[in-house]
This record gives C-alpha cells, sequence and structure tokens, in this order.
C-alpha cells in the first residue's frame, strides 16, 4: 500500500475536530481501495457500497480511538474487514431481498462484448473466492489486488505473519482444487 | 531447497513478498525439477485468473451520497440531545415568592389598597398554567404578567427552550422577547400549537433550534396520547419538504411518522419517498408508509414502494426496506 501516513493522521485529527472537509479527503483516498475490498468480500455491489459508507461513519466515531500502533490505512481496513464480517453473519442470519439482480455500474464506452467477458470473469473469479472462508479470503484479497505487504495485513487482520502466510496459502490451495474441478478456469482465462 | 518448500516460496514471490536469495534458490530449483516447474505454472495461472476480475470503482453516485452521509453524521453528532435547565435560580426564585406573598398578606391585612401591588402575577418558578387566550395569540407566563403574544408581527424569540411534558401532559417552552416568557400548555392546545409551529417554521434560524423545537414535538407525540393539530402537522410537512438540512428533515419525518396518518401526511411521505436526498429520510418514508398501508393498503403506496424496492439506483437498505414493507401488506 502506498504510505501516506503524516498526510493520513491530520487528516484523522481534522476529523477528531469535527472538520467533514477531512471526512471527505479522507474518503477521496481511501474509498476506492476499501469499496474494492469490500466488493471482494461481499460480492455484491449495493452491500459493498453501504459497507463502505459505514466504515467511514465508523471512522467519524471512533477517530479518537486511533491509537497509532498500526497504519492508517491498515486501521481502514480492519474496520472494513471487521463490517464485512458483520454483514455477512447478519445476510446469513436473515433473509434477505436478493440484491445480486442489480446490474454493475458500466463504464463509460465499454463494448457490450467486453462488458458479458468482463462479467463472466467477475462471476468465474468470485464463484471461486466464495468458496473461500472469510479469513482466508481477507488475507487472499488484501495480498493479491491491494498489494499489501504480509505485515501490514497481519496488522490489519491482527494476526501474525505466519498466519497471514497460512491463510493465503490454504485458500490457493482452495481455489486450485475449485478450478481444477470444472471449466471454470477456462471460463475465466 | 526440496520441493515441499516451492510452494511457500513460489507464494512469496507472487505477492513480492520473497528476498533476493529466495527467488535465485527458486529458480535454481524449478530449472531441474519437472513437477514443481509444472507447480509454479498452475500458481502463476491461477494468480493471474483472480488478476482478471474487474475492480469496483466509485461512481459519482455512490459519491455524491457517501459525502452526505457523512455530512449528515457530523451534523448528528453535533445536534445535542434536548436536557432541561439546570434550575440553579429556582430556591431563590421560590423564596422571593413566597417575600411576595407575605409582603401582599401583610399589605391586605392593613386594609389598604392593593390594587396596584396584588395583581394575580405569576411568577417564574411557580406552578405552570395554560391560560385561556384570545385566536390571535397565545398566553403566556412571564415574570412581568400575563398577556398575550401577538404572533401576526412576527416576532424574533432568542434562546428558546422547552421543558418536557409534566405528569397533565403539558409542555413549557420560554424565550426571550423582551423579557424571559414563559408558555406552558399541552402542544395540542391550540395557542400551544400555533406557537410551537411558529417557532419551527418561521422562528427557528438554525437546525439546532429547529431540532430542539421537532425533539418536544416527538417526545409529546411519540406517546400516541394526542391528536396532531394541523399547525403542527403543516409546520412538519413543510420543514419534511423543503430544509436544507438532511438532518432536521429526518427529524421532521419522525415527529410525523409518531402522528396517525393522514392523507395530508401520506402525501407528504409519498413525495419524500420520492425525491428526498437523503436515504435515511426515504427509510423513515417507508416505514410510515407501510405501517398506515398495513392498516388501509392504498394503490399510491403500494405502487411506490414497489417502484423503490425494484429501483437498481436506489441506496440498497430503502430498496431491501421496500420489498420486506411489501410483504408484510396484505393486498
Amino acid at each position: 500500500m502506498e504510505s501516506k501516513g503524516s498526510d493520513d493522521l491530520e487528516l484523522l485529527e481534522r476529523i477528531r475536530r469535527g472538520d467533514t472537509g477531512g471526512a471527505g479527503e479522507l474518503f477521496e483516498r481511501y474509498a476506492p481501495a476499501l469499496l474494492r475490498f469490500t466488493d471482494r468480500m461481499l460480492s455484491d455491489r449495493a452491500s459493498a457500497e453501504e459497507v463502505t459508507q459505514e466504515v467511514f461513519v465508523k471512522v467519524i466515531s471512533r477517530a479518537h480511538q486511533y491509537d497509532g500502533r498500526a497504519g492508517v490505512a491498515s486501521w481502514l481496513f480492519a474496520i472494513a474487514a471487521n463490517a464485512c464480517r458483520d454483514r455477512r453473519r447478519r445476510d446469513r442470519r436473515a433473509m434477505v431481498v436478493p440484491l445480486e439482480a442489480v446490474a454493475e455500474p458500466r463504464a463509460r464506452g465499454e463494448g457490450i462484448e467486453s462488458t458479458i467477458a468482463s462479467r463472466q470473469r467477475r462471476q468465474a473469479v468470485r464463484q471461486a473466492l466464495s468458496e473461500l472462508s472469510d479469513e482466508q479470503r481477507e488475507a487472499l484479497v488484501l495480498a493479491r489486488y491491494h498489494g499489501m505487504p504480509y505485515a501490514e495485513i497481519a496488522d490489519t487482520l491482527g494476526i501474525s505473519v505466519g498466519a497471514v502466510k497460512t491463510r493465503i496459502f490454504r485458500a490457493v490451495e482452495t481455489l486450485k482444487a475449485h478450478f481444477s474441478e470444472g471449466e471454470s478456469w477456462t471460463a475465466a482465462t | 531447497m526440496d520441493c515441499r518448500d516451492v510452494k511457500t516460496i513460489a507464494l512469496d514471490r507472487l505477492a513480492g513478498e520473497a528476498d533476493e536469495a529466495s527467488r535465485r534458490e527458486l529458480s535454481a530449483h524449478l530449472a531441474g525439477c519437472e513437477n514443481c516447474r509444472r507447480e509454479m505454472g498452475r500458481l502463476e495461472d491461477l494468480w493471474t485468473v483472480l488478476g482478471t476480475d474487474p475492480d469496483a470503482t466509485v461512481t459519482p453516485e455512490f459519491r455524491e451520497r457517501s459525502l452526505e452521509l457523512i455530512e449528515e453524521e457530523f451534523l448528528r453528532r453535533r445536534v445535542r440531545e434536548f436536557r432541561p435547565r439546570t434550575r440553579s435560580v429556582r430556591p431563590f426564585l421560590q423564596a422571593a415568592a413566597m417575600l411576595a406573598a407575605g409582603a401582599v398578606g401583610y399589605l391586605i391585612a392593613r386594609g389598604l389598597p392593593s390594587s396596584s401591588t396584588a395583581s394575580p402575577t405569576p411568577v417564574a418558578g411557580s406552578a405552570p398554567r395554560a391560560i385561556a387566550t384570545p385566536s390571535a395569540g397565545v398566553a403566556r407566563a412571564s415574570n412581568t404578567g400575563s398577556a398575550v403574544l401577538d404572533l401576526a408581527s412576527s416576532p424574533r424569540f432568542s434562546n428558546v427552550s422547552y421543558r418536557p411534558a409534566d405528569s397533565d401532559g403539558r409542555v413549557g417552552i420560554e424565550f426571550d422577547v423582551t423579557t424571559r416568557q414563559t408558555v406552558v400548555g399541552r402542544p395540542e392546545e391550540p395557542e400551544v400549537a400555533r406557537l410551537l409551529a411558529y417557532l419551527l417554521s418561521r422562528n427557528a434560524e438554525t437546525a439546532g433550534e429547529k431540532s430542539r423545537a421537532i425533539a418536544l414535538v416527538s417526545e409529546h407525540y411519540g406517546t400516541g396520547s394526542a391528536t396532531a393539530s394541523p399547525e403542527i402537522v403543516a409546520a412538519l410537512s413543510a420543514t419534511l419538504r423543503k430544509d436544507p438540512n438532511p438532518g432536521v428533515r429526518k427529524k421532521a419525518a419522525d415527529a410525523l411518522a409518531s402522528f396517525a396518518i393522514t392523507p395530508e401526511i401520506r402525501t407528504v411521505f409519498l413525495a419524500a419517498l420520492v425525491s428526498d436526498k437523503n436515504p435515511a429520510v426515504r427509510l423513515v418514508a417507508v416505514d410510515a408508509l407501510a405501517a398506515a398501508a398495513k392498516q388501509s393498503p392504498d394503490a399510491a403506496t403500494i405502487a411506490s414502494l414497489r417502484e423503490k424496492a425494484v429501483d437498481p439506483q436506489e441506496n440498497g437498505f430503502v430498496r431491501a426496506k421496500a420489498a420486506s414493507a411489501l410483504k408484510a401488506i396484505s393486498f
């Protein structure tokens, strides 16, 4: 992850002082990455957006609790990871309206064919990711899609570097088994 | 390095975590081991496949909604909950009242004319009372005497504070005009209702002032003990329709939702569901409309809820709430 340490701390300080602009800047800086993370954790665009918003609302109320032990980015991803786990638990308990029917927003200028191909790839990968446990998926998503170093993943998830490596290793084993079982691998590629 | 270590180091390499020495060792092993080369190839393919999953992007709508929500959260934290004022002066005022009563008694006992001194002056801090008044104004009890407030001249009240309902359901409204005034009565009494509506719609200049006025009304009607007066419904409806502040609109919606729904309130909620920018306000509208439709389903409500339940542009919470509300309505 790109480090923006002192700037981030300054933004948190502004949020603590009740400066809406500080929270707005933090949103601009981290919302894209957090949305990517929540989207892959939840596999549902609407839920991902809501959880991402929830992260920023929590940051406003918890800014004073940030103790600086982990970087601000790790702290934000930790809040997002917890919020995703809560959401998945809640969704498992309650019957929810099927939100997966909601169309993904299409990038401007994207053609129909590439949209279909992109949707198929997304479905194949998401299907595979959904077979992972929350713990494995968090570690893998942070490593693969966010380029986060193991040590930072460990800080974010509150586990050891060894545990991070184990989770990623097991996640990859599960995915290999998933793709080698059917034709999903070919469909995805 | 033996074959058992390859997977781990290969993953480290893919994740950008392998150091130079490990990478060299891995390459040397792969050069001489066909099985491990195949395994490395499979891992690389998998890593590549994962990378083909397109990233979610922040749309302008999501950005706008989120920044609104952030602003609203700050606002919510700024609006302090209403707490009755500490009455540190009450013992002194009670003592003063007793002295005044004693003095009047003394003068009466001495048989002196008392017209100039013994008028029935309510003293601040004494038991509150509602006073019957002409329809043009509202009753007030002040430390200077009883009179009728003329709202038609749009007076500017400052330092407005509210006292929650007492055991008789009478609320207190205090404000400064030229002197400190206190009006006491039940919110459904026309004069008190007019004053509350006035404070809400014409006097309040800040979100905090409006929120406090709405909170008093909600607190009172939240018990379901009384029918809302048309003045208050009209003032809250106007606030829900027009107030630029989402926090204030949400409070107005909450207050309206605590009333028995009338055609006017239903219309305001239908409009809020369609056009209010704030999802929290729309959620209140869904709840209120659904509660009313459970008792007497109407076509406009059902059509609006249906529309919201399938609207892909709508906030997920609102969509889900509208869908579950429809399930609960028998039609």
